[in-house]
């Protein structure tokens, strides 16, 4: 005979009650777990997108707020600031510099704002500056009314090389000069156009959105920035990769509270079930747990006793929500890229791992554990004498 | 006070508040029970028996007097003591019979080992052959007649082998037959040694008993 027999014979008694309060902690659990996966996936994903995956070490924008700078290159938004075409020659003749890739970004939305596209003014730098470049079928521009397609834009427009694409915002005929290879990366929703083609389409020659740098010495990036800003105007800005995706991740703060509240408002559903349902199962058995005090169960007795009972919900319930959040994390990361304002990641937005799982179901057993202190201190305080003079 | 005396009261009263009204349990009573003595209280509804077998078993503490149990002073003592001591010296037999439903009947009567740490199977079964419950050791106490849950309920009582055998009205939920059986299973307990006090309103167990106690009013009449 032991403790634990003795606490899971008593989980017994009322199965779907047991099951109903491991429920409960399993929903809090699975919440914290597929919160914890879309807290981390999303940062790595922006990392991985403006930091690992893109070969830039540092923007030079002129954006009076480097966040919302970091915003309007990231979603392609329209700028009324722009980079003279000038600066690339200056900032190219720096030795720190391994590549320069001025660009010029705009997003044009249809009348019925169903969808926006979003086409990006290259030069052959982008091969130096982006290492995962490649083409699927095709190569570089033809000609100025060339257009090269993201892996995702050829597959919506089914458009092959050679074939002809017609913009109607612009009324314009662009010929397939290349479709990029997939990599999962904002790349595959874009249009690639020549710098001077893209800047000509909206009325800004010799402007661009910003300039990505590629150095030759990662290690040396503060001191090229200093040199950078020491060399342009006062209203330019240089901004680190790093510094990018930092401000993104900002925006995503809000998104990040919202979770915390559902995150918030689990635990505390959960909470009060498995106190209710634990106080339910002691005052329900007061007259028996008054006649294990009469032969000489103690007050810690009793607290080990129903601790272990909430103890084997806790850890089941747990179990099954760490498990079941890592299983839908997938799912919640597609549904919450719907939702997302800021920036879109290209990369999984949900992380799962083993690490989340094990702190999921860790808090969550901690949690149900918890539960069981005023339970078991009620039934540790019942007095056997007034329980069998008066029940 | 006398240390020859398996329960020994003097001048015990205990009062207790129910709403706004004081009630007076038991007044002023003294009582001695010898070792291997075989006692039955008896008294109406409210004369205060329960209490009284209450303060004995160490569940209640006096408002006044002193009590001793085997050999024990236990008025003053702390509730742990007092839990230790129950768990030692006193077995307890209620009316209802207290199984765990989802334990079977050999498990049950194991259960107040559970709280010093032990498990002895063989005593267990040993009891429960005592009670002639030796062949139903795995069913479960819903699978059981009251007669069968009393005896087991007997049997987990002197798990621990306590001196004194405290029943309260332990055949109120039986049959003539299964009672019968109960107050023959406690005179087989009280030959071999065992002190035992009865509270009951069946007047057969009164008369096999070696002394009734009567109680009227919170006080000793006999």
């Amino acid at each position: 005979m032991t403790f634990r027999k003795v606490a899971l014979s008593n989980l017994r008694r009322n199965p779907v009650r047991s099951v109903l309060t491991g429920l409960s902690l399993a929903v809090s659990a699975a919440t914290l777990s597929v919160a914890l996966s879309l807290d981390r996936g999303y940062s790595a994903a922006v990392t991985d997108d403006l930091v690992n995956r893109t070969g830039v070490h540092l923007y030079i924008t002129k954006e009076g707020c480097p966040i919302e700078a970091a915003s309007v290159i990231a979603q392609g938004g329209l700028s009324p600031l722009y980079v003279d075409e000038e600066v690339v020659e200056r900032i190219a003749e720096l030795p720190q510099v391994g590549a320069v890739l001025p660009f010029k970004l705009f997003a044009v939305t249809t009348d019925d704002g169903m969808r926006t596209d979003i086409f990006m003014g290259i030069t052959e730098a982008i091969r130096e500056i982006k290492p995962d470049w490649r083409y699927r079928s095709g190569g570089w521009f033809a000609s100025d009314s060339s257009v090269i397609l993201g892996a995702e834009m050829a597959l919506i427009e089914r458009l092959e090389i050679g074939e002809r694409m017609y913009s109607e915002h612009f009324d314009r005929e662009f010929t397939v000069s290349g479709v990029l290879e997939r990599n999962y990366s904002q790349d595959d929703g874009m249009f690639f156009l020549p710098l001077q083609t893209a800047q000509a389409l909206v009325g800004r020659q010799g402007k661009l959105s910003a300039v990505a740098i590629k150095l030759n010495d990662i290690a040396a990036m503060d001191e090229s920035r200093n040199l950078m800003r020491a060399m342009l105007p006062a209203d330019h800005f240089v901004i680190g990769s790093k510094e990018l995706s930092d401000g993104i991740l900002q925006f995503f703060g809000s998104t990040r509270a919202i979770m915390l509240v559902m995150v918030v408002v689990a635990v505390v559903i959960s909470i009060f079930g498995v106190v209710n349902t634990m106080l339910m199962t002691v005052l329900e058995r007061r007259r028996e747990i008054a006649y294990l005090k009469c032969v000489g169960a103690g007050k810690l007795d009793l607290l080990r006793l129903i601790s272990l009972e909430t103890l084997a919900i806790a850890v089941a319930g747990s179990a099954a929500g760490a498990l079941a959040g890592a299983a839908l994390s997938p799912l919640s990361g597609n549904l919450l890229r719907g939702f997302l304002v800021a920036y879109i990641p290209s990369g999984a937005i949900a992380r799962p791992d083993a690490g989340i799982a094990l702190s999921a179901f860790a808090a969550c057993t901690l949690i149900g554990l918890a539960c069981s202190i005023y339970p078991a201190l009620r039934a540790a305080r019942i007095v056997p004498m007034e329980v069998l003079r008066n029940e | 006070m006398n240390n020859g005396h398996a329960i020994r009261l003097e001048h015990v009263s205990k009062y207790y508040r129910r709403g706004s009204e004081t009630v007076h349990a038991v007044e002023d009573v003294s009582l001695a029970v010898e070792p291997g003595e075989y006692v039955a209280v008896v008294g109406h509804s409210g004369s205060g028996k329960t209490t009284l077998l209450n303060l004995i078993g160490c569940l209640d503490r006096p408002s006044s007097g002193r009590i001793m149990v085997d050999g024990r002073r236990v008025e003053e003592a702390r509730e742990a003591e007092l839990t230790r001591f129950r768990r030692a010296a006193i077995g307890f037999v209620f009316q209802q019979f207290f199984l765990i439903p989802t334990l079977s009947v050999l498990e049950n009567v194991n259960l107040p080992l559970l709280f010093t740490r032990r498990s002895d199977d063989a005593r267990a079964r040993e009891l429960l052959d005592m009670v002639e419950m030796g062949h139903r050791l795995k069913h479960l106490p819903g699978q059981l007649s009251g007669g069968e849950m009393q005896r087991v309920a007997i049997a987990r009582a002197l798990i621990n082998s306590p001196p004194i055998l405290l029943a309260d009205e332990p055949t109120g939920n039986l049959d003539s037959l299964n009672a019968e059986r109960i107050m023959l299973l406690f005179e087989r307990l009280n030959q071999g040694g065992a002190t035992i006090v009865v509270v009951t309103h069946n007047v057969d167990i009164v008369k096999r008993c070696g002394r009734k106690v009567q109680i009227e009013d919170g006080r000793i009449s006999s």
